[in-house]
């Protein structure tokens, strides 16, 4: 018996582990998106829990928020409803713990920037965090221009936007950075400038998941566009603002008819501004 | 003392421990691909994954051989015969002291080959806004170096007054943490903001605990090699001097320890 035990031991727990391991994997699979992005504990605690590895410890929270967002992302090939509104502010306080362990860590300020103003809508929270990148990355130009990007389209805020235009313009090298400055004084093109920071984005992007977010976005900002200039052209030939985006359509100042992405449904707002019923997001199905 | 300190690299390598290093070294393998998940710093995460792998063999090397060197000899009944020759337990405990630290350099040289490797495998596909700087990173591998050093001297402190060696690898380990937080902690409390907080005794107290303990804060140089600073020259030059000087005060203390010891 003693002789047997610990080959049957070997063979029970062999076949065992290979009875469970797929359910296992399957459960660890299908485990709900707010699960993967789990709990982590105050950066208050684990500044000191990382000893010598902070740099690590915030690229690995910037890795946590990465993949849940990949998920999300991935959820929208299913369709335009994803099953659960994703975590923004769990995403963002994550985010935020990042670069109190590694200030200069870049992913963290990228992330951030797409998520919190775009999706979460929080534009302050979001140009304090490139502020406080900034005191760090000296020598990078990509934060002022969010910052700048965010104060002239999401705050309307031109002086700022201006200034921030001109930092990285200054750390950069880059003319573009300085008329856009001037652009962004002069309070113009709004949907125009949006496209031109999307499709810099969309180039610049490394990330498949990020990448594809900006690329939604940025095909909804283009269909805006058209439909924007459509409205110039009735404007021009009939005297008069159009009712609705859908009399553009009959009346073909706009060919082919708009297609919002996120699945909503372009309208012209009473003050004649180009809005959809998506507000830029996909729909979520509540419980 | 060269005798002890060949003999105590032959025993490392005769316990495999360095091709237990190669076995962990393979992950640099897996770095470059690793730190292509970054969206806006491969090279710097290169640049992390490396140091911290380094980092972490490195302290398992300076807790685990450090901490159990002396009790694996006295266990063997080795410190004995050695002793028995005409050789002072000075000379023995400092030999061995060399040897780890001769074994730990010679890893983190090895290491450190294999990582800049990496990062220029990684920087080469994914190339940097900001040029790596070789000699900062490599300044900031002889630091964690000595930093590692300085802690088998810990270890080795408080095997001499161990019995077990659950006292030389836990006790090191807690300094390890401690190490890291105390500069943080001596601020803190000698701020105005902890002006009312913080009792006059309790600040004392601190005080005393961040002289005693060694302060790691200062050996760490990842931020200037990650993301290419220059390092305070002078500042390096104080931090050489305080590895010098801290690790003759606990080697110092461990041999005077060590003579005193009773061996039956």
């Amino acid at each position: 018996m003693s002789k047997q035990l610990p080959m049957m031991l070997l063979l029970i727990g062999l076949f065992s582990y290979a009875v469970l391991m797929g359910p296992f994997t399957s459960y660890m699979r299908d485990k709900p998106i707010e699960e993967k992005l789990g709990y982590v504990p105050s950066i208050k605690l684990l500044k000191p829990l990382s000893a010598d590895q902070k740099e690590l410890a915030g690229a690995s929270l910037v890795l946590k928020v990465m993949m849940y967002f990949g998920n999300i992302v991935s959820l929208s090939h299913e369709g335009p409803v994803i099953s659960k509104p994703p975590d923004l502010q769990g995403m963002s306080r994550l985010l935020h713990g990042a670069v109190q362990l590694d200030p200069y860590n870049m992913d963290a300020y990228y992330f951030a920037q797409g998520i919190l103003t775009w999706d979460a809508r929080q534009y302050k929270v979001a140009n304090d965090l490139l502020e406080h990148g900034m005191k760090y990355r000296t020598w990078d130009w990509y934060l002022p221009y969010f910052a700048g990007f965010n104060y002239a389209y999401f705050l309307k805020d031109y002086p700022k936007a201006a200034h921030y235009y001109n930092l990285a313009g200054d750390l950069s090298g880059e003319a573009l950075y300085k008329n856009l400055a001037g652009r962004y004084l002069q309070e113009s093109g709004q949907t125009e400038l949006a496209i031109a920071y999307l499709t810099g984005m969309v180039h610049t992007s490394t990330n498949g998941a990020i990448k594809q977010s900006y690329e939604i976005r940025l095909k909804a900002f283009r269909e805006v566009r058209r439909i924007e200039l459509a409205v110039d052209r009735f404007v021009v030939e009939q005297g008069g603002k159009p009712a609705s985006v859908e009399l553009l359509v009959q009346t073909r100042y706009l060919k082919p008819a708009p297609v919002d992405p996120y699945g909503g449904r372009f309208y012209l707002d009473p003050s004649g501004k180009v809005s959809t019923t998506s507000k830029f997001a996909f729909a979520t199905k509540h419980k | 003392m060269l005798n002890i300190m060949k003999v105590t690299l032959k025993g490392i390598f005769r316990d495999r421990v360095f091709q237990g290093i190669m076995v962990l070294a393979s992950l640099f393998l897996f770095i470059p691909s690793a730190a292509s998940l970054s969206m806006r710093q491969v090279t710097e995460l290169s640049i992390t994954l490396s140091l911290s792998l380094i980092s972490f063999i490195l302290l398992l090397l300076a807790v685990f051989l450090g901490a159990t060197s002396l009790w694996k000899d006295m266990e063997r009944r080795y410190t004995f015969s050695v002793l028995s020759l005409p050789i002072s337990r000075t000379t023995y405990l400092l030999g061995r002291f060399f040897g780890l630290a001769l074994f730990i350099l010679l890893t983190s040289a090895v290491l450190g080959a294999a990582a800049c490797l990496a990062i220029k495998f990684a920087s080469t596909i994914y190339p940097s806004e900001r040029a790596v700087v070789w000699s900062w990173l490599a300044l900031a591998l002889l630091f964690a170096t000595l930093k590692y050093i300085l802690l088998v001297a810990v270890a080795m402190l408080l095997s001499t007054v161990s019995t077990s060696f659950f006292l030389p690898i836990f006790g090191t380990l807690c300094a390890f943490m401690a190490s890291g937080i105390t500069q943080q902690v001596y601020e803190y409390v000698h701020s105005p903001a902890a002006a009312d907080a913080i009792s006059p005794l309790a600040k004392s107290a601190v005080s005393v605990v961040y002289h005693l303990l060694p302060n790691l804060a200062g050996f760490d140089l990842k931020v200037n090699a990650i993301y290419s600073f220059a390092p305070n020259l002078a500042g390096l030059g104080i931090t050489a001097a305080y590895f010098c000087a801290y690790t003759a005060m606990l080697l110092g203390g461990a041999t005077l320890l060590f003579n005193r010891r009773e061996m039956k």
